[in-house]
C-alpha cells in the first residue's frame, strides 16, 4: 500500500448499485454477524477475531461507507458476500448496511453461488440483535486510529 | 495460513463453477481514450480477455491494493499462458488524462490500460457496470479522493462480461476462479 490505510477506510469504494435481473437462488435463512468483508480477508488491522464485533465497528462504518461489499458471517463460519440489503441496493454504504455493520442478524434471502463464492441477497432482515460481539473487550479499538482521539 | 483459512470458508466447497447467474445485468459498450491518446471500447484490440477495474492511478487507497492485485493475477495466469489485459476505467478525470496516468500504471504492471474521457462517456461506462461514483474530499497532497464501485470484471475479448469478483480474494484465489472461463488463447 502507498498510502496510509486509515484514508482507505474513508475512501474506498462505493456501492455496487444492482439492477434488476432475472436469475435463480436458492432462498434461506441465516444467522451471522454483518462483517466488513476487506480487513476479514486482507488482515491488515489484525486477525479475523479482532476485526469483527464492537472492536470493528468504527472501521467496519468508514469501509462500508467506501463501498467494501459487506459480508456475512454465519455461525458455522461461512462467508456470505451481501450484494444487497432489503432496500438499499448496493452491496455496501446504504443506510441498511451501515446501520447494521458489526450487528448479528438473522437474515431470509436468495443464496446464490457462484465462482465458488456465495453471494446473498437479503430480502428480510427477521432480527437485529445488534452488536452482541463485544470484542472490544478484548481488543479495544481496531484499527485505534479508526476512531478520532478527541484530544487531537 | 489465516487468511487462507478465512478464504476457504468464503468459497463454496466442491469444484469451481460459474454456477448461478447473479440476479443484475451489467456490462455494456464504451468507448474511452486510453493513455496514449488512442480510442478504446470494450472490446481489446489484441483479442485478449480483460481484468476490468474502476478506480483512479493515483488513488492511494483501495485501488493501491486492488490494481496491484489485478497484476498479479495477470502475470499468474501468464504462466499458465492466458494472456488477459489489466483495465483500468478512470473515476477521476480530472486527475486521470492522457499523459498523465500512463507512469503509474506502468509502475504497476506494464500491460495496464488506463481509460479516460469526456465526464459523458465516462458517465456511460460507470453507468453501464453499475459503478457509483462520488468525490468525498481533497487531499491536499493527492487532491480529490473518490468513493467509488469496487468489484473487479471478466470480460472476454468482445467486451462481454463473463463475471466479476469481490476486491477481497488473493491473487491465488482470483487465478483459479478465472481459469475456469479462459483458455490459454485468451478467449
Amino acid at each position: 500500500m502507498r498510502g496510509k490505510f486509515k484514508a482507505a477506510l474513508a475512501v474506498m469504494l462505493a456501492p455496487l448499485a444492482l439492477p434488476a435481473a432475472a436469475s435463480e437462488g436458492t432462498r434461506i435463512q441465516v444467522t451471522g454477524e454483518i462483517i466488513d468483508t476487506w480487513c476479514y480477508y486482507s488482515g491488515v488491522m489484525g486477525g479475523p477475531d479482532a476485526v469483527v464485533g464492537s472492536a470493528h465497528h468504527t472501521c467496519a462504518l468508514w469501509c462500508s461507507a467506501g463501498g467494501i461489499p459487506v459480508g456475512l458471517l454465519a455461525e458455522d463460519g461461512t462467508v456470505y458476500m451481501v450484494l444487497k440489503i432489503e432496500q438499499d441496493a448496493g452491496s455496501a454504504s446504504g443506510d441498511t448496511q451501515l446501520s447494521l455493520a458489526a450487528h448479528t442478524v438473522t437474515a431470509d434471502g436468495m443464496l446464490y453461488e457462484r465462482d465458488g463464492l456465495n453471494y446473498l441477497v437479503v430480502s428480510e432482515v427477521i432480527s437485529d440483535m445488534d452488536i452482541v460481539n463485544t470484542t472490544h473487550e478484548d481488543y479495544g479499538t481496531v484499527p485505534p486510529f479508526s476512531f478520532p482521539d478527541p484530544n487531537k | 495460513m489465516i487468511i487462507r483459512a478465512l478464504l476457504a470458508a468464503l468459497l463454496v466447497s466442491g469444484p469451481l463453477v460459474a454456477g448461478t447467474p447473479l440476479p443484475f445485468d451489467i456490462g455494456g459498450p464504451f468507448k474511452l481514450t486510453d493513455q496514449y491518446g488512442q480510442t478504446r471500447t470494450e472490446a481489446d484490440p489484441d483479442g485478449r480477455a480483460q481484468l476490468l477495474f474502476f478506480g483512479y492511478a493515483n488513488c492511494q487507497n483501495i485501488c493501491s491494493a486492488a490494481l496491484p492485485a489485478m497484476a498479479g493475477v495477470v502475470d499468474t495466469l501468464a504462466e499458465d499462458g492466458i494472456s488477459v489485459t489489466p483495465v483500468m476505467i478512470t473515476v477521476a478525470p480530472d486527475q486521470d488524462r492522457v499523459g498523465t496516468m500512463g507512469a503509474p500504471l506502468a509502475e504497476i504492471h506494464p500491460d495496464f490500460v488506463g481509460l479516460t474521457g469526456e465526464p459523458e462517456a465516462l458517465k456511460s461506462a460507470w453507468d453501464a457496470f453499475s459503478v457509483e461514483v462520488e468525490p468525498l474530499f481533497q487531499d491536499p497532497e493527492y487532491g480529490w479522493i473518490y468513493s467509488h464501485g469496487s468489484f473487479v470484471h471478466l470480460l472476454d475479448a468482445d467486451g462481454r462480461l463473463l463475471t466479476l469478483l469481490p476486491p477481497v480474494l488473493s491473487v491465488d484465489e482470483t487465478a483459479t476462479i478465472l481459469r475456469t472461463y479462459l483458455s490459454p488463447d485468451g478467449s
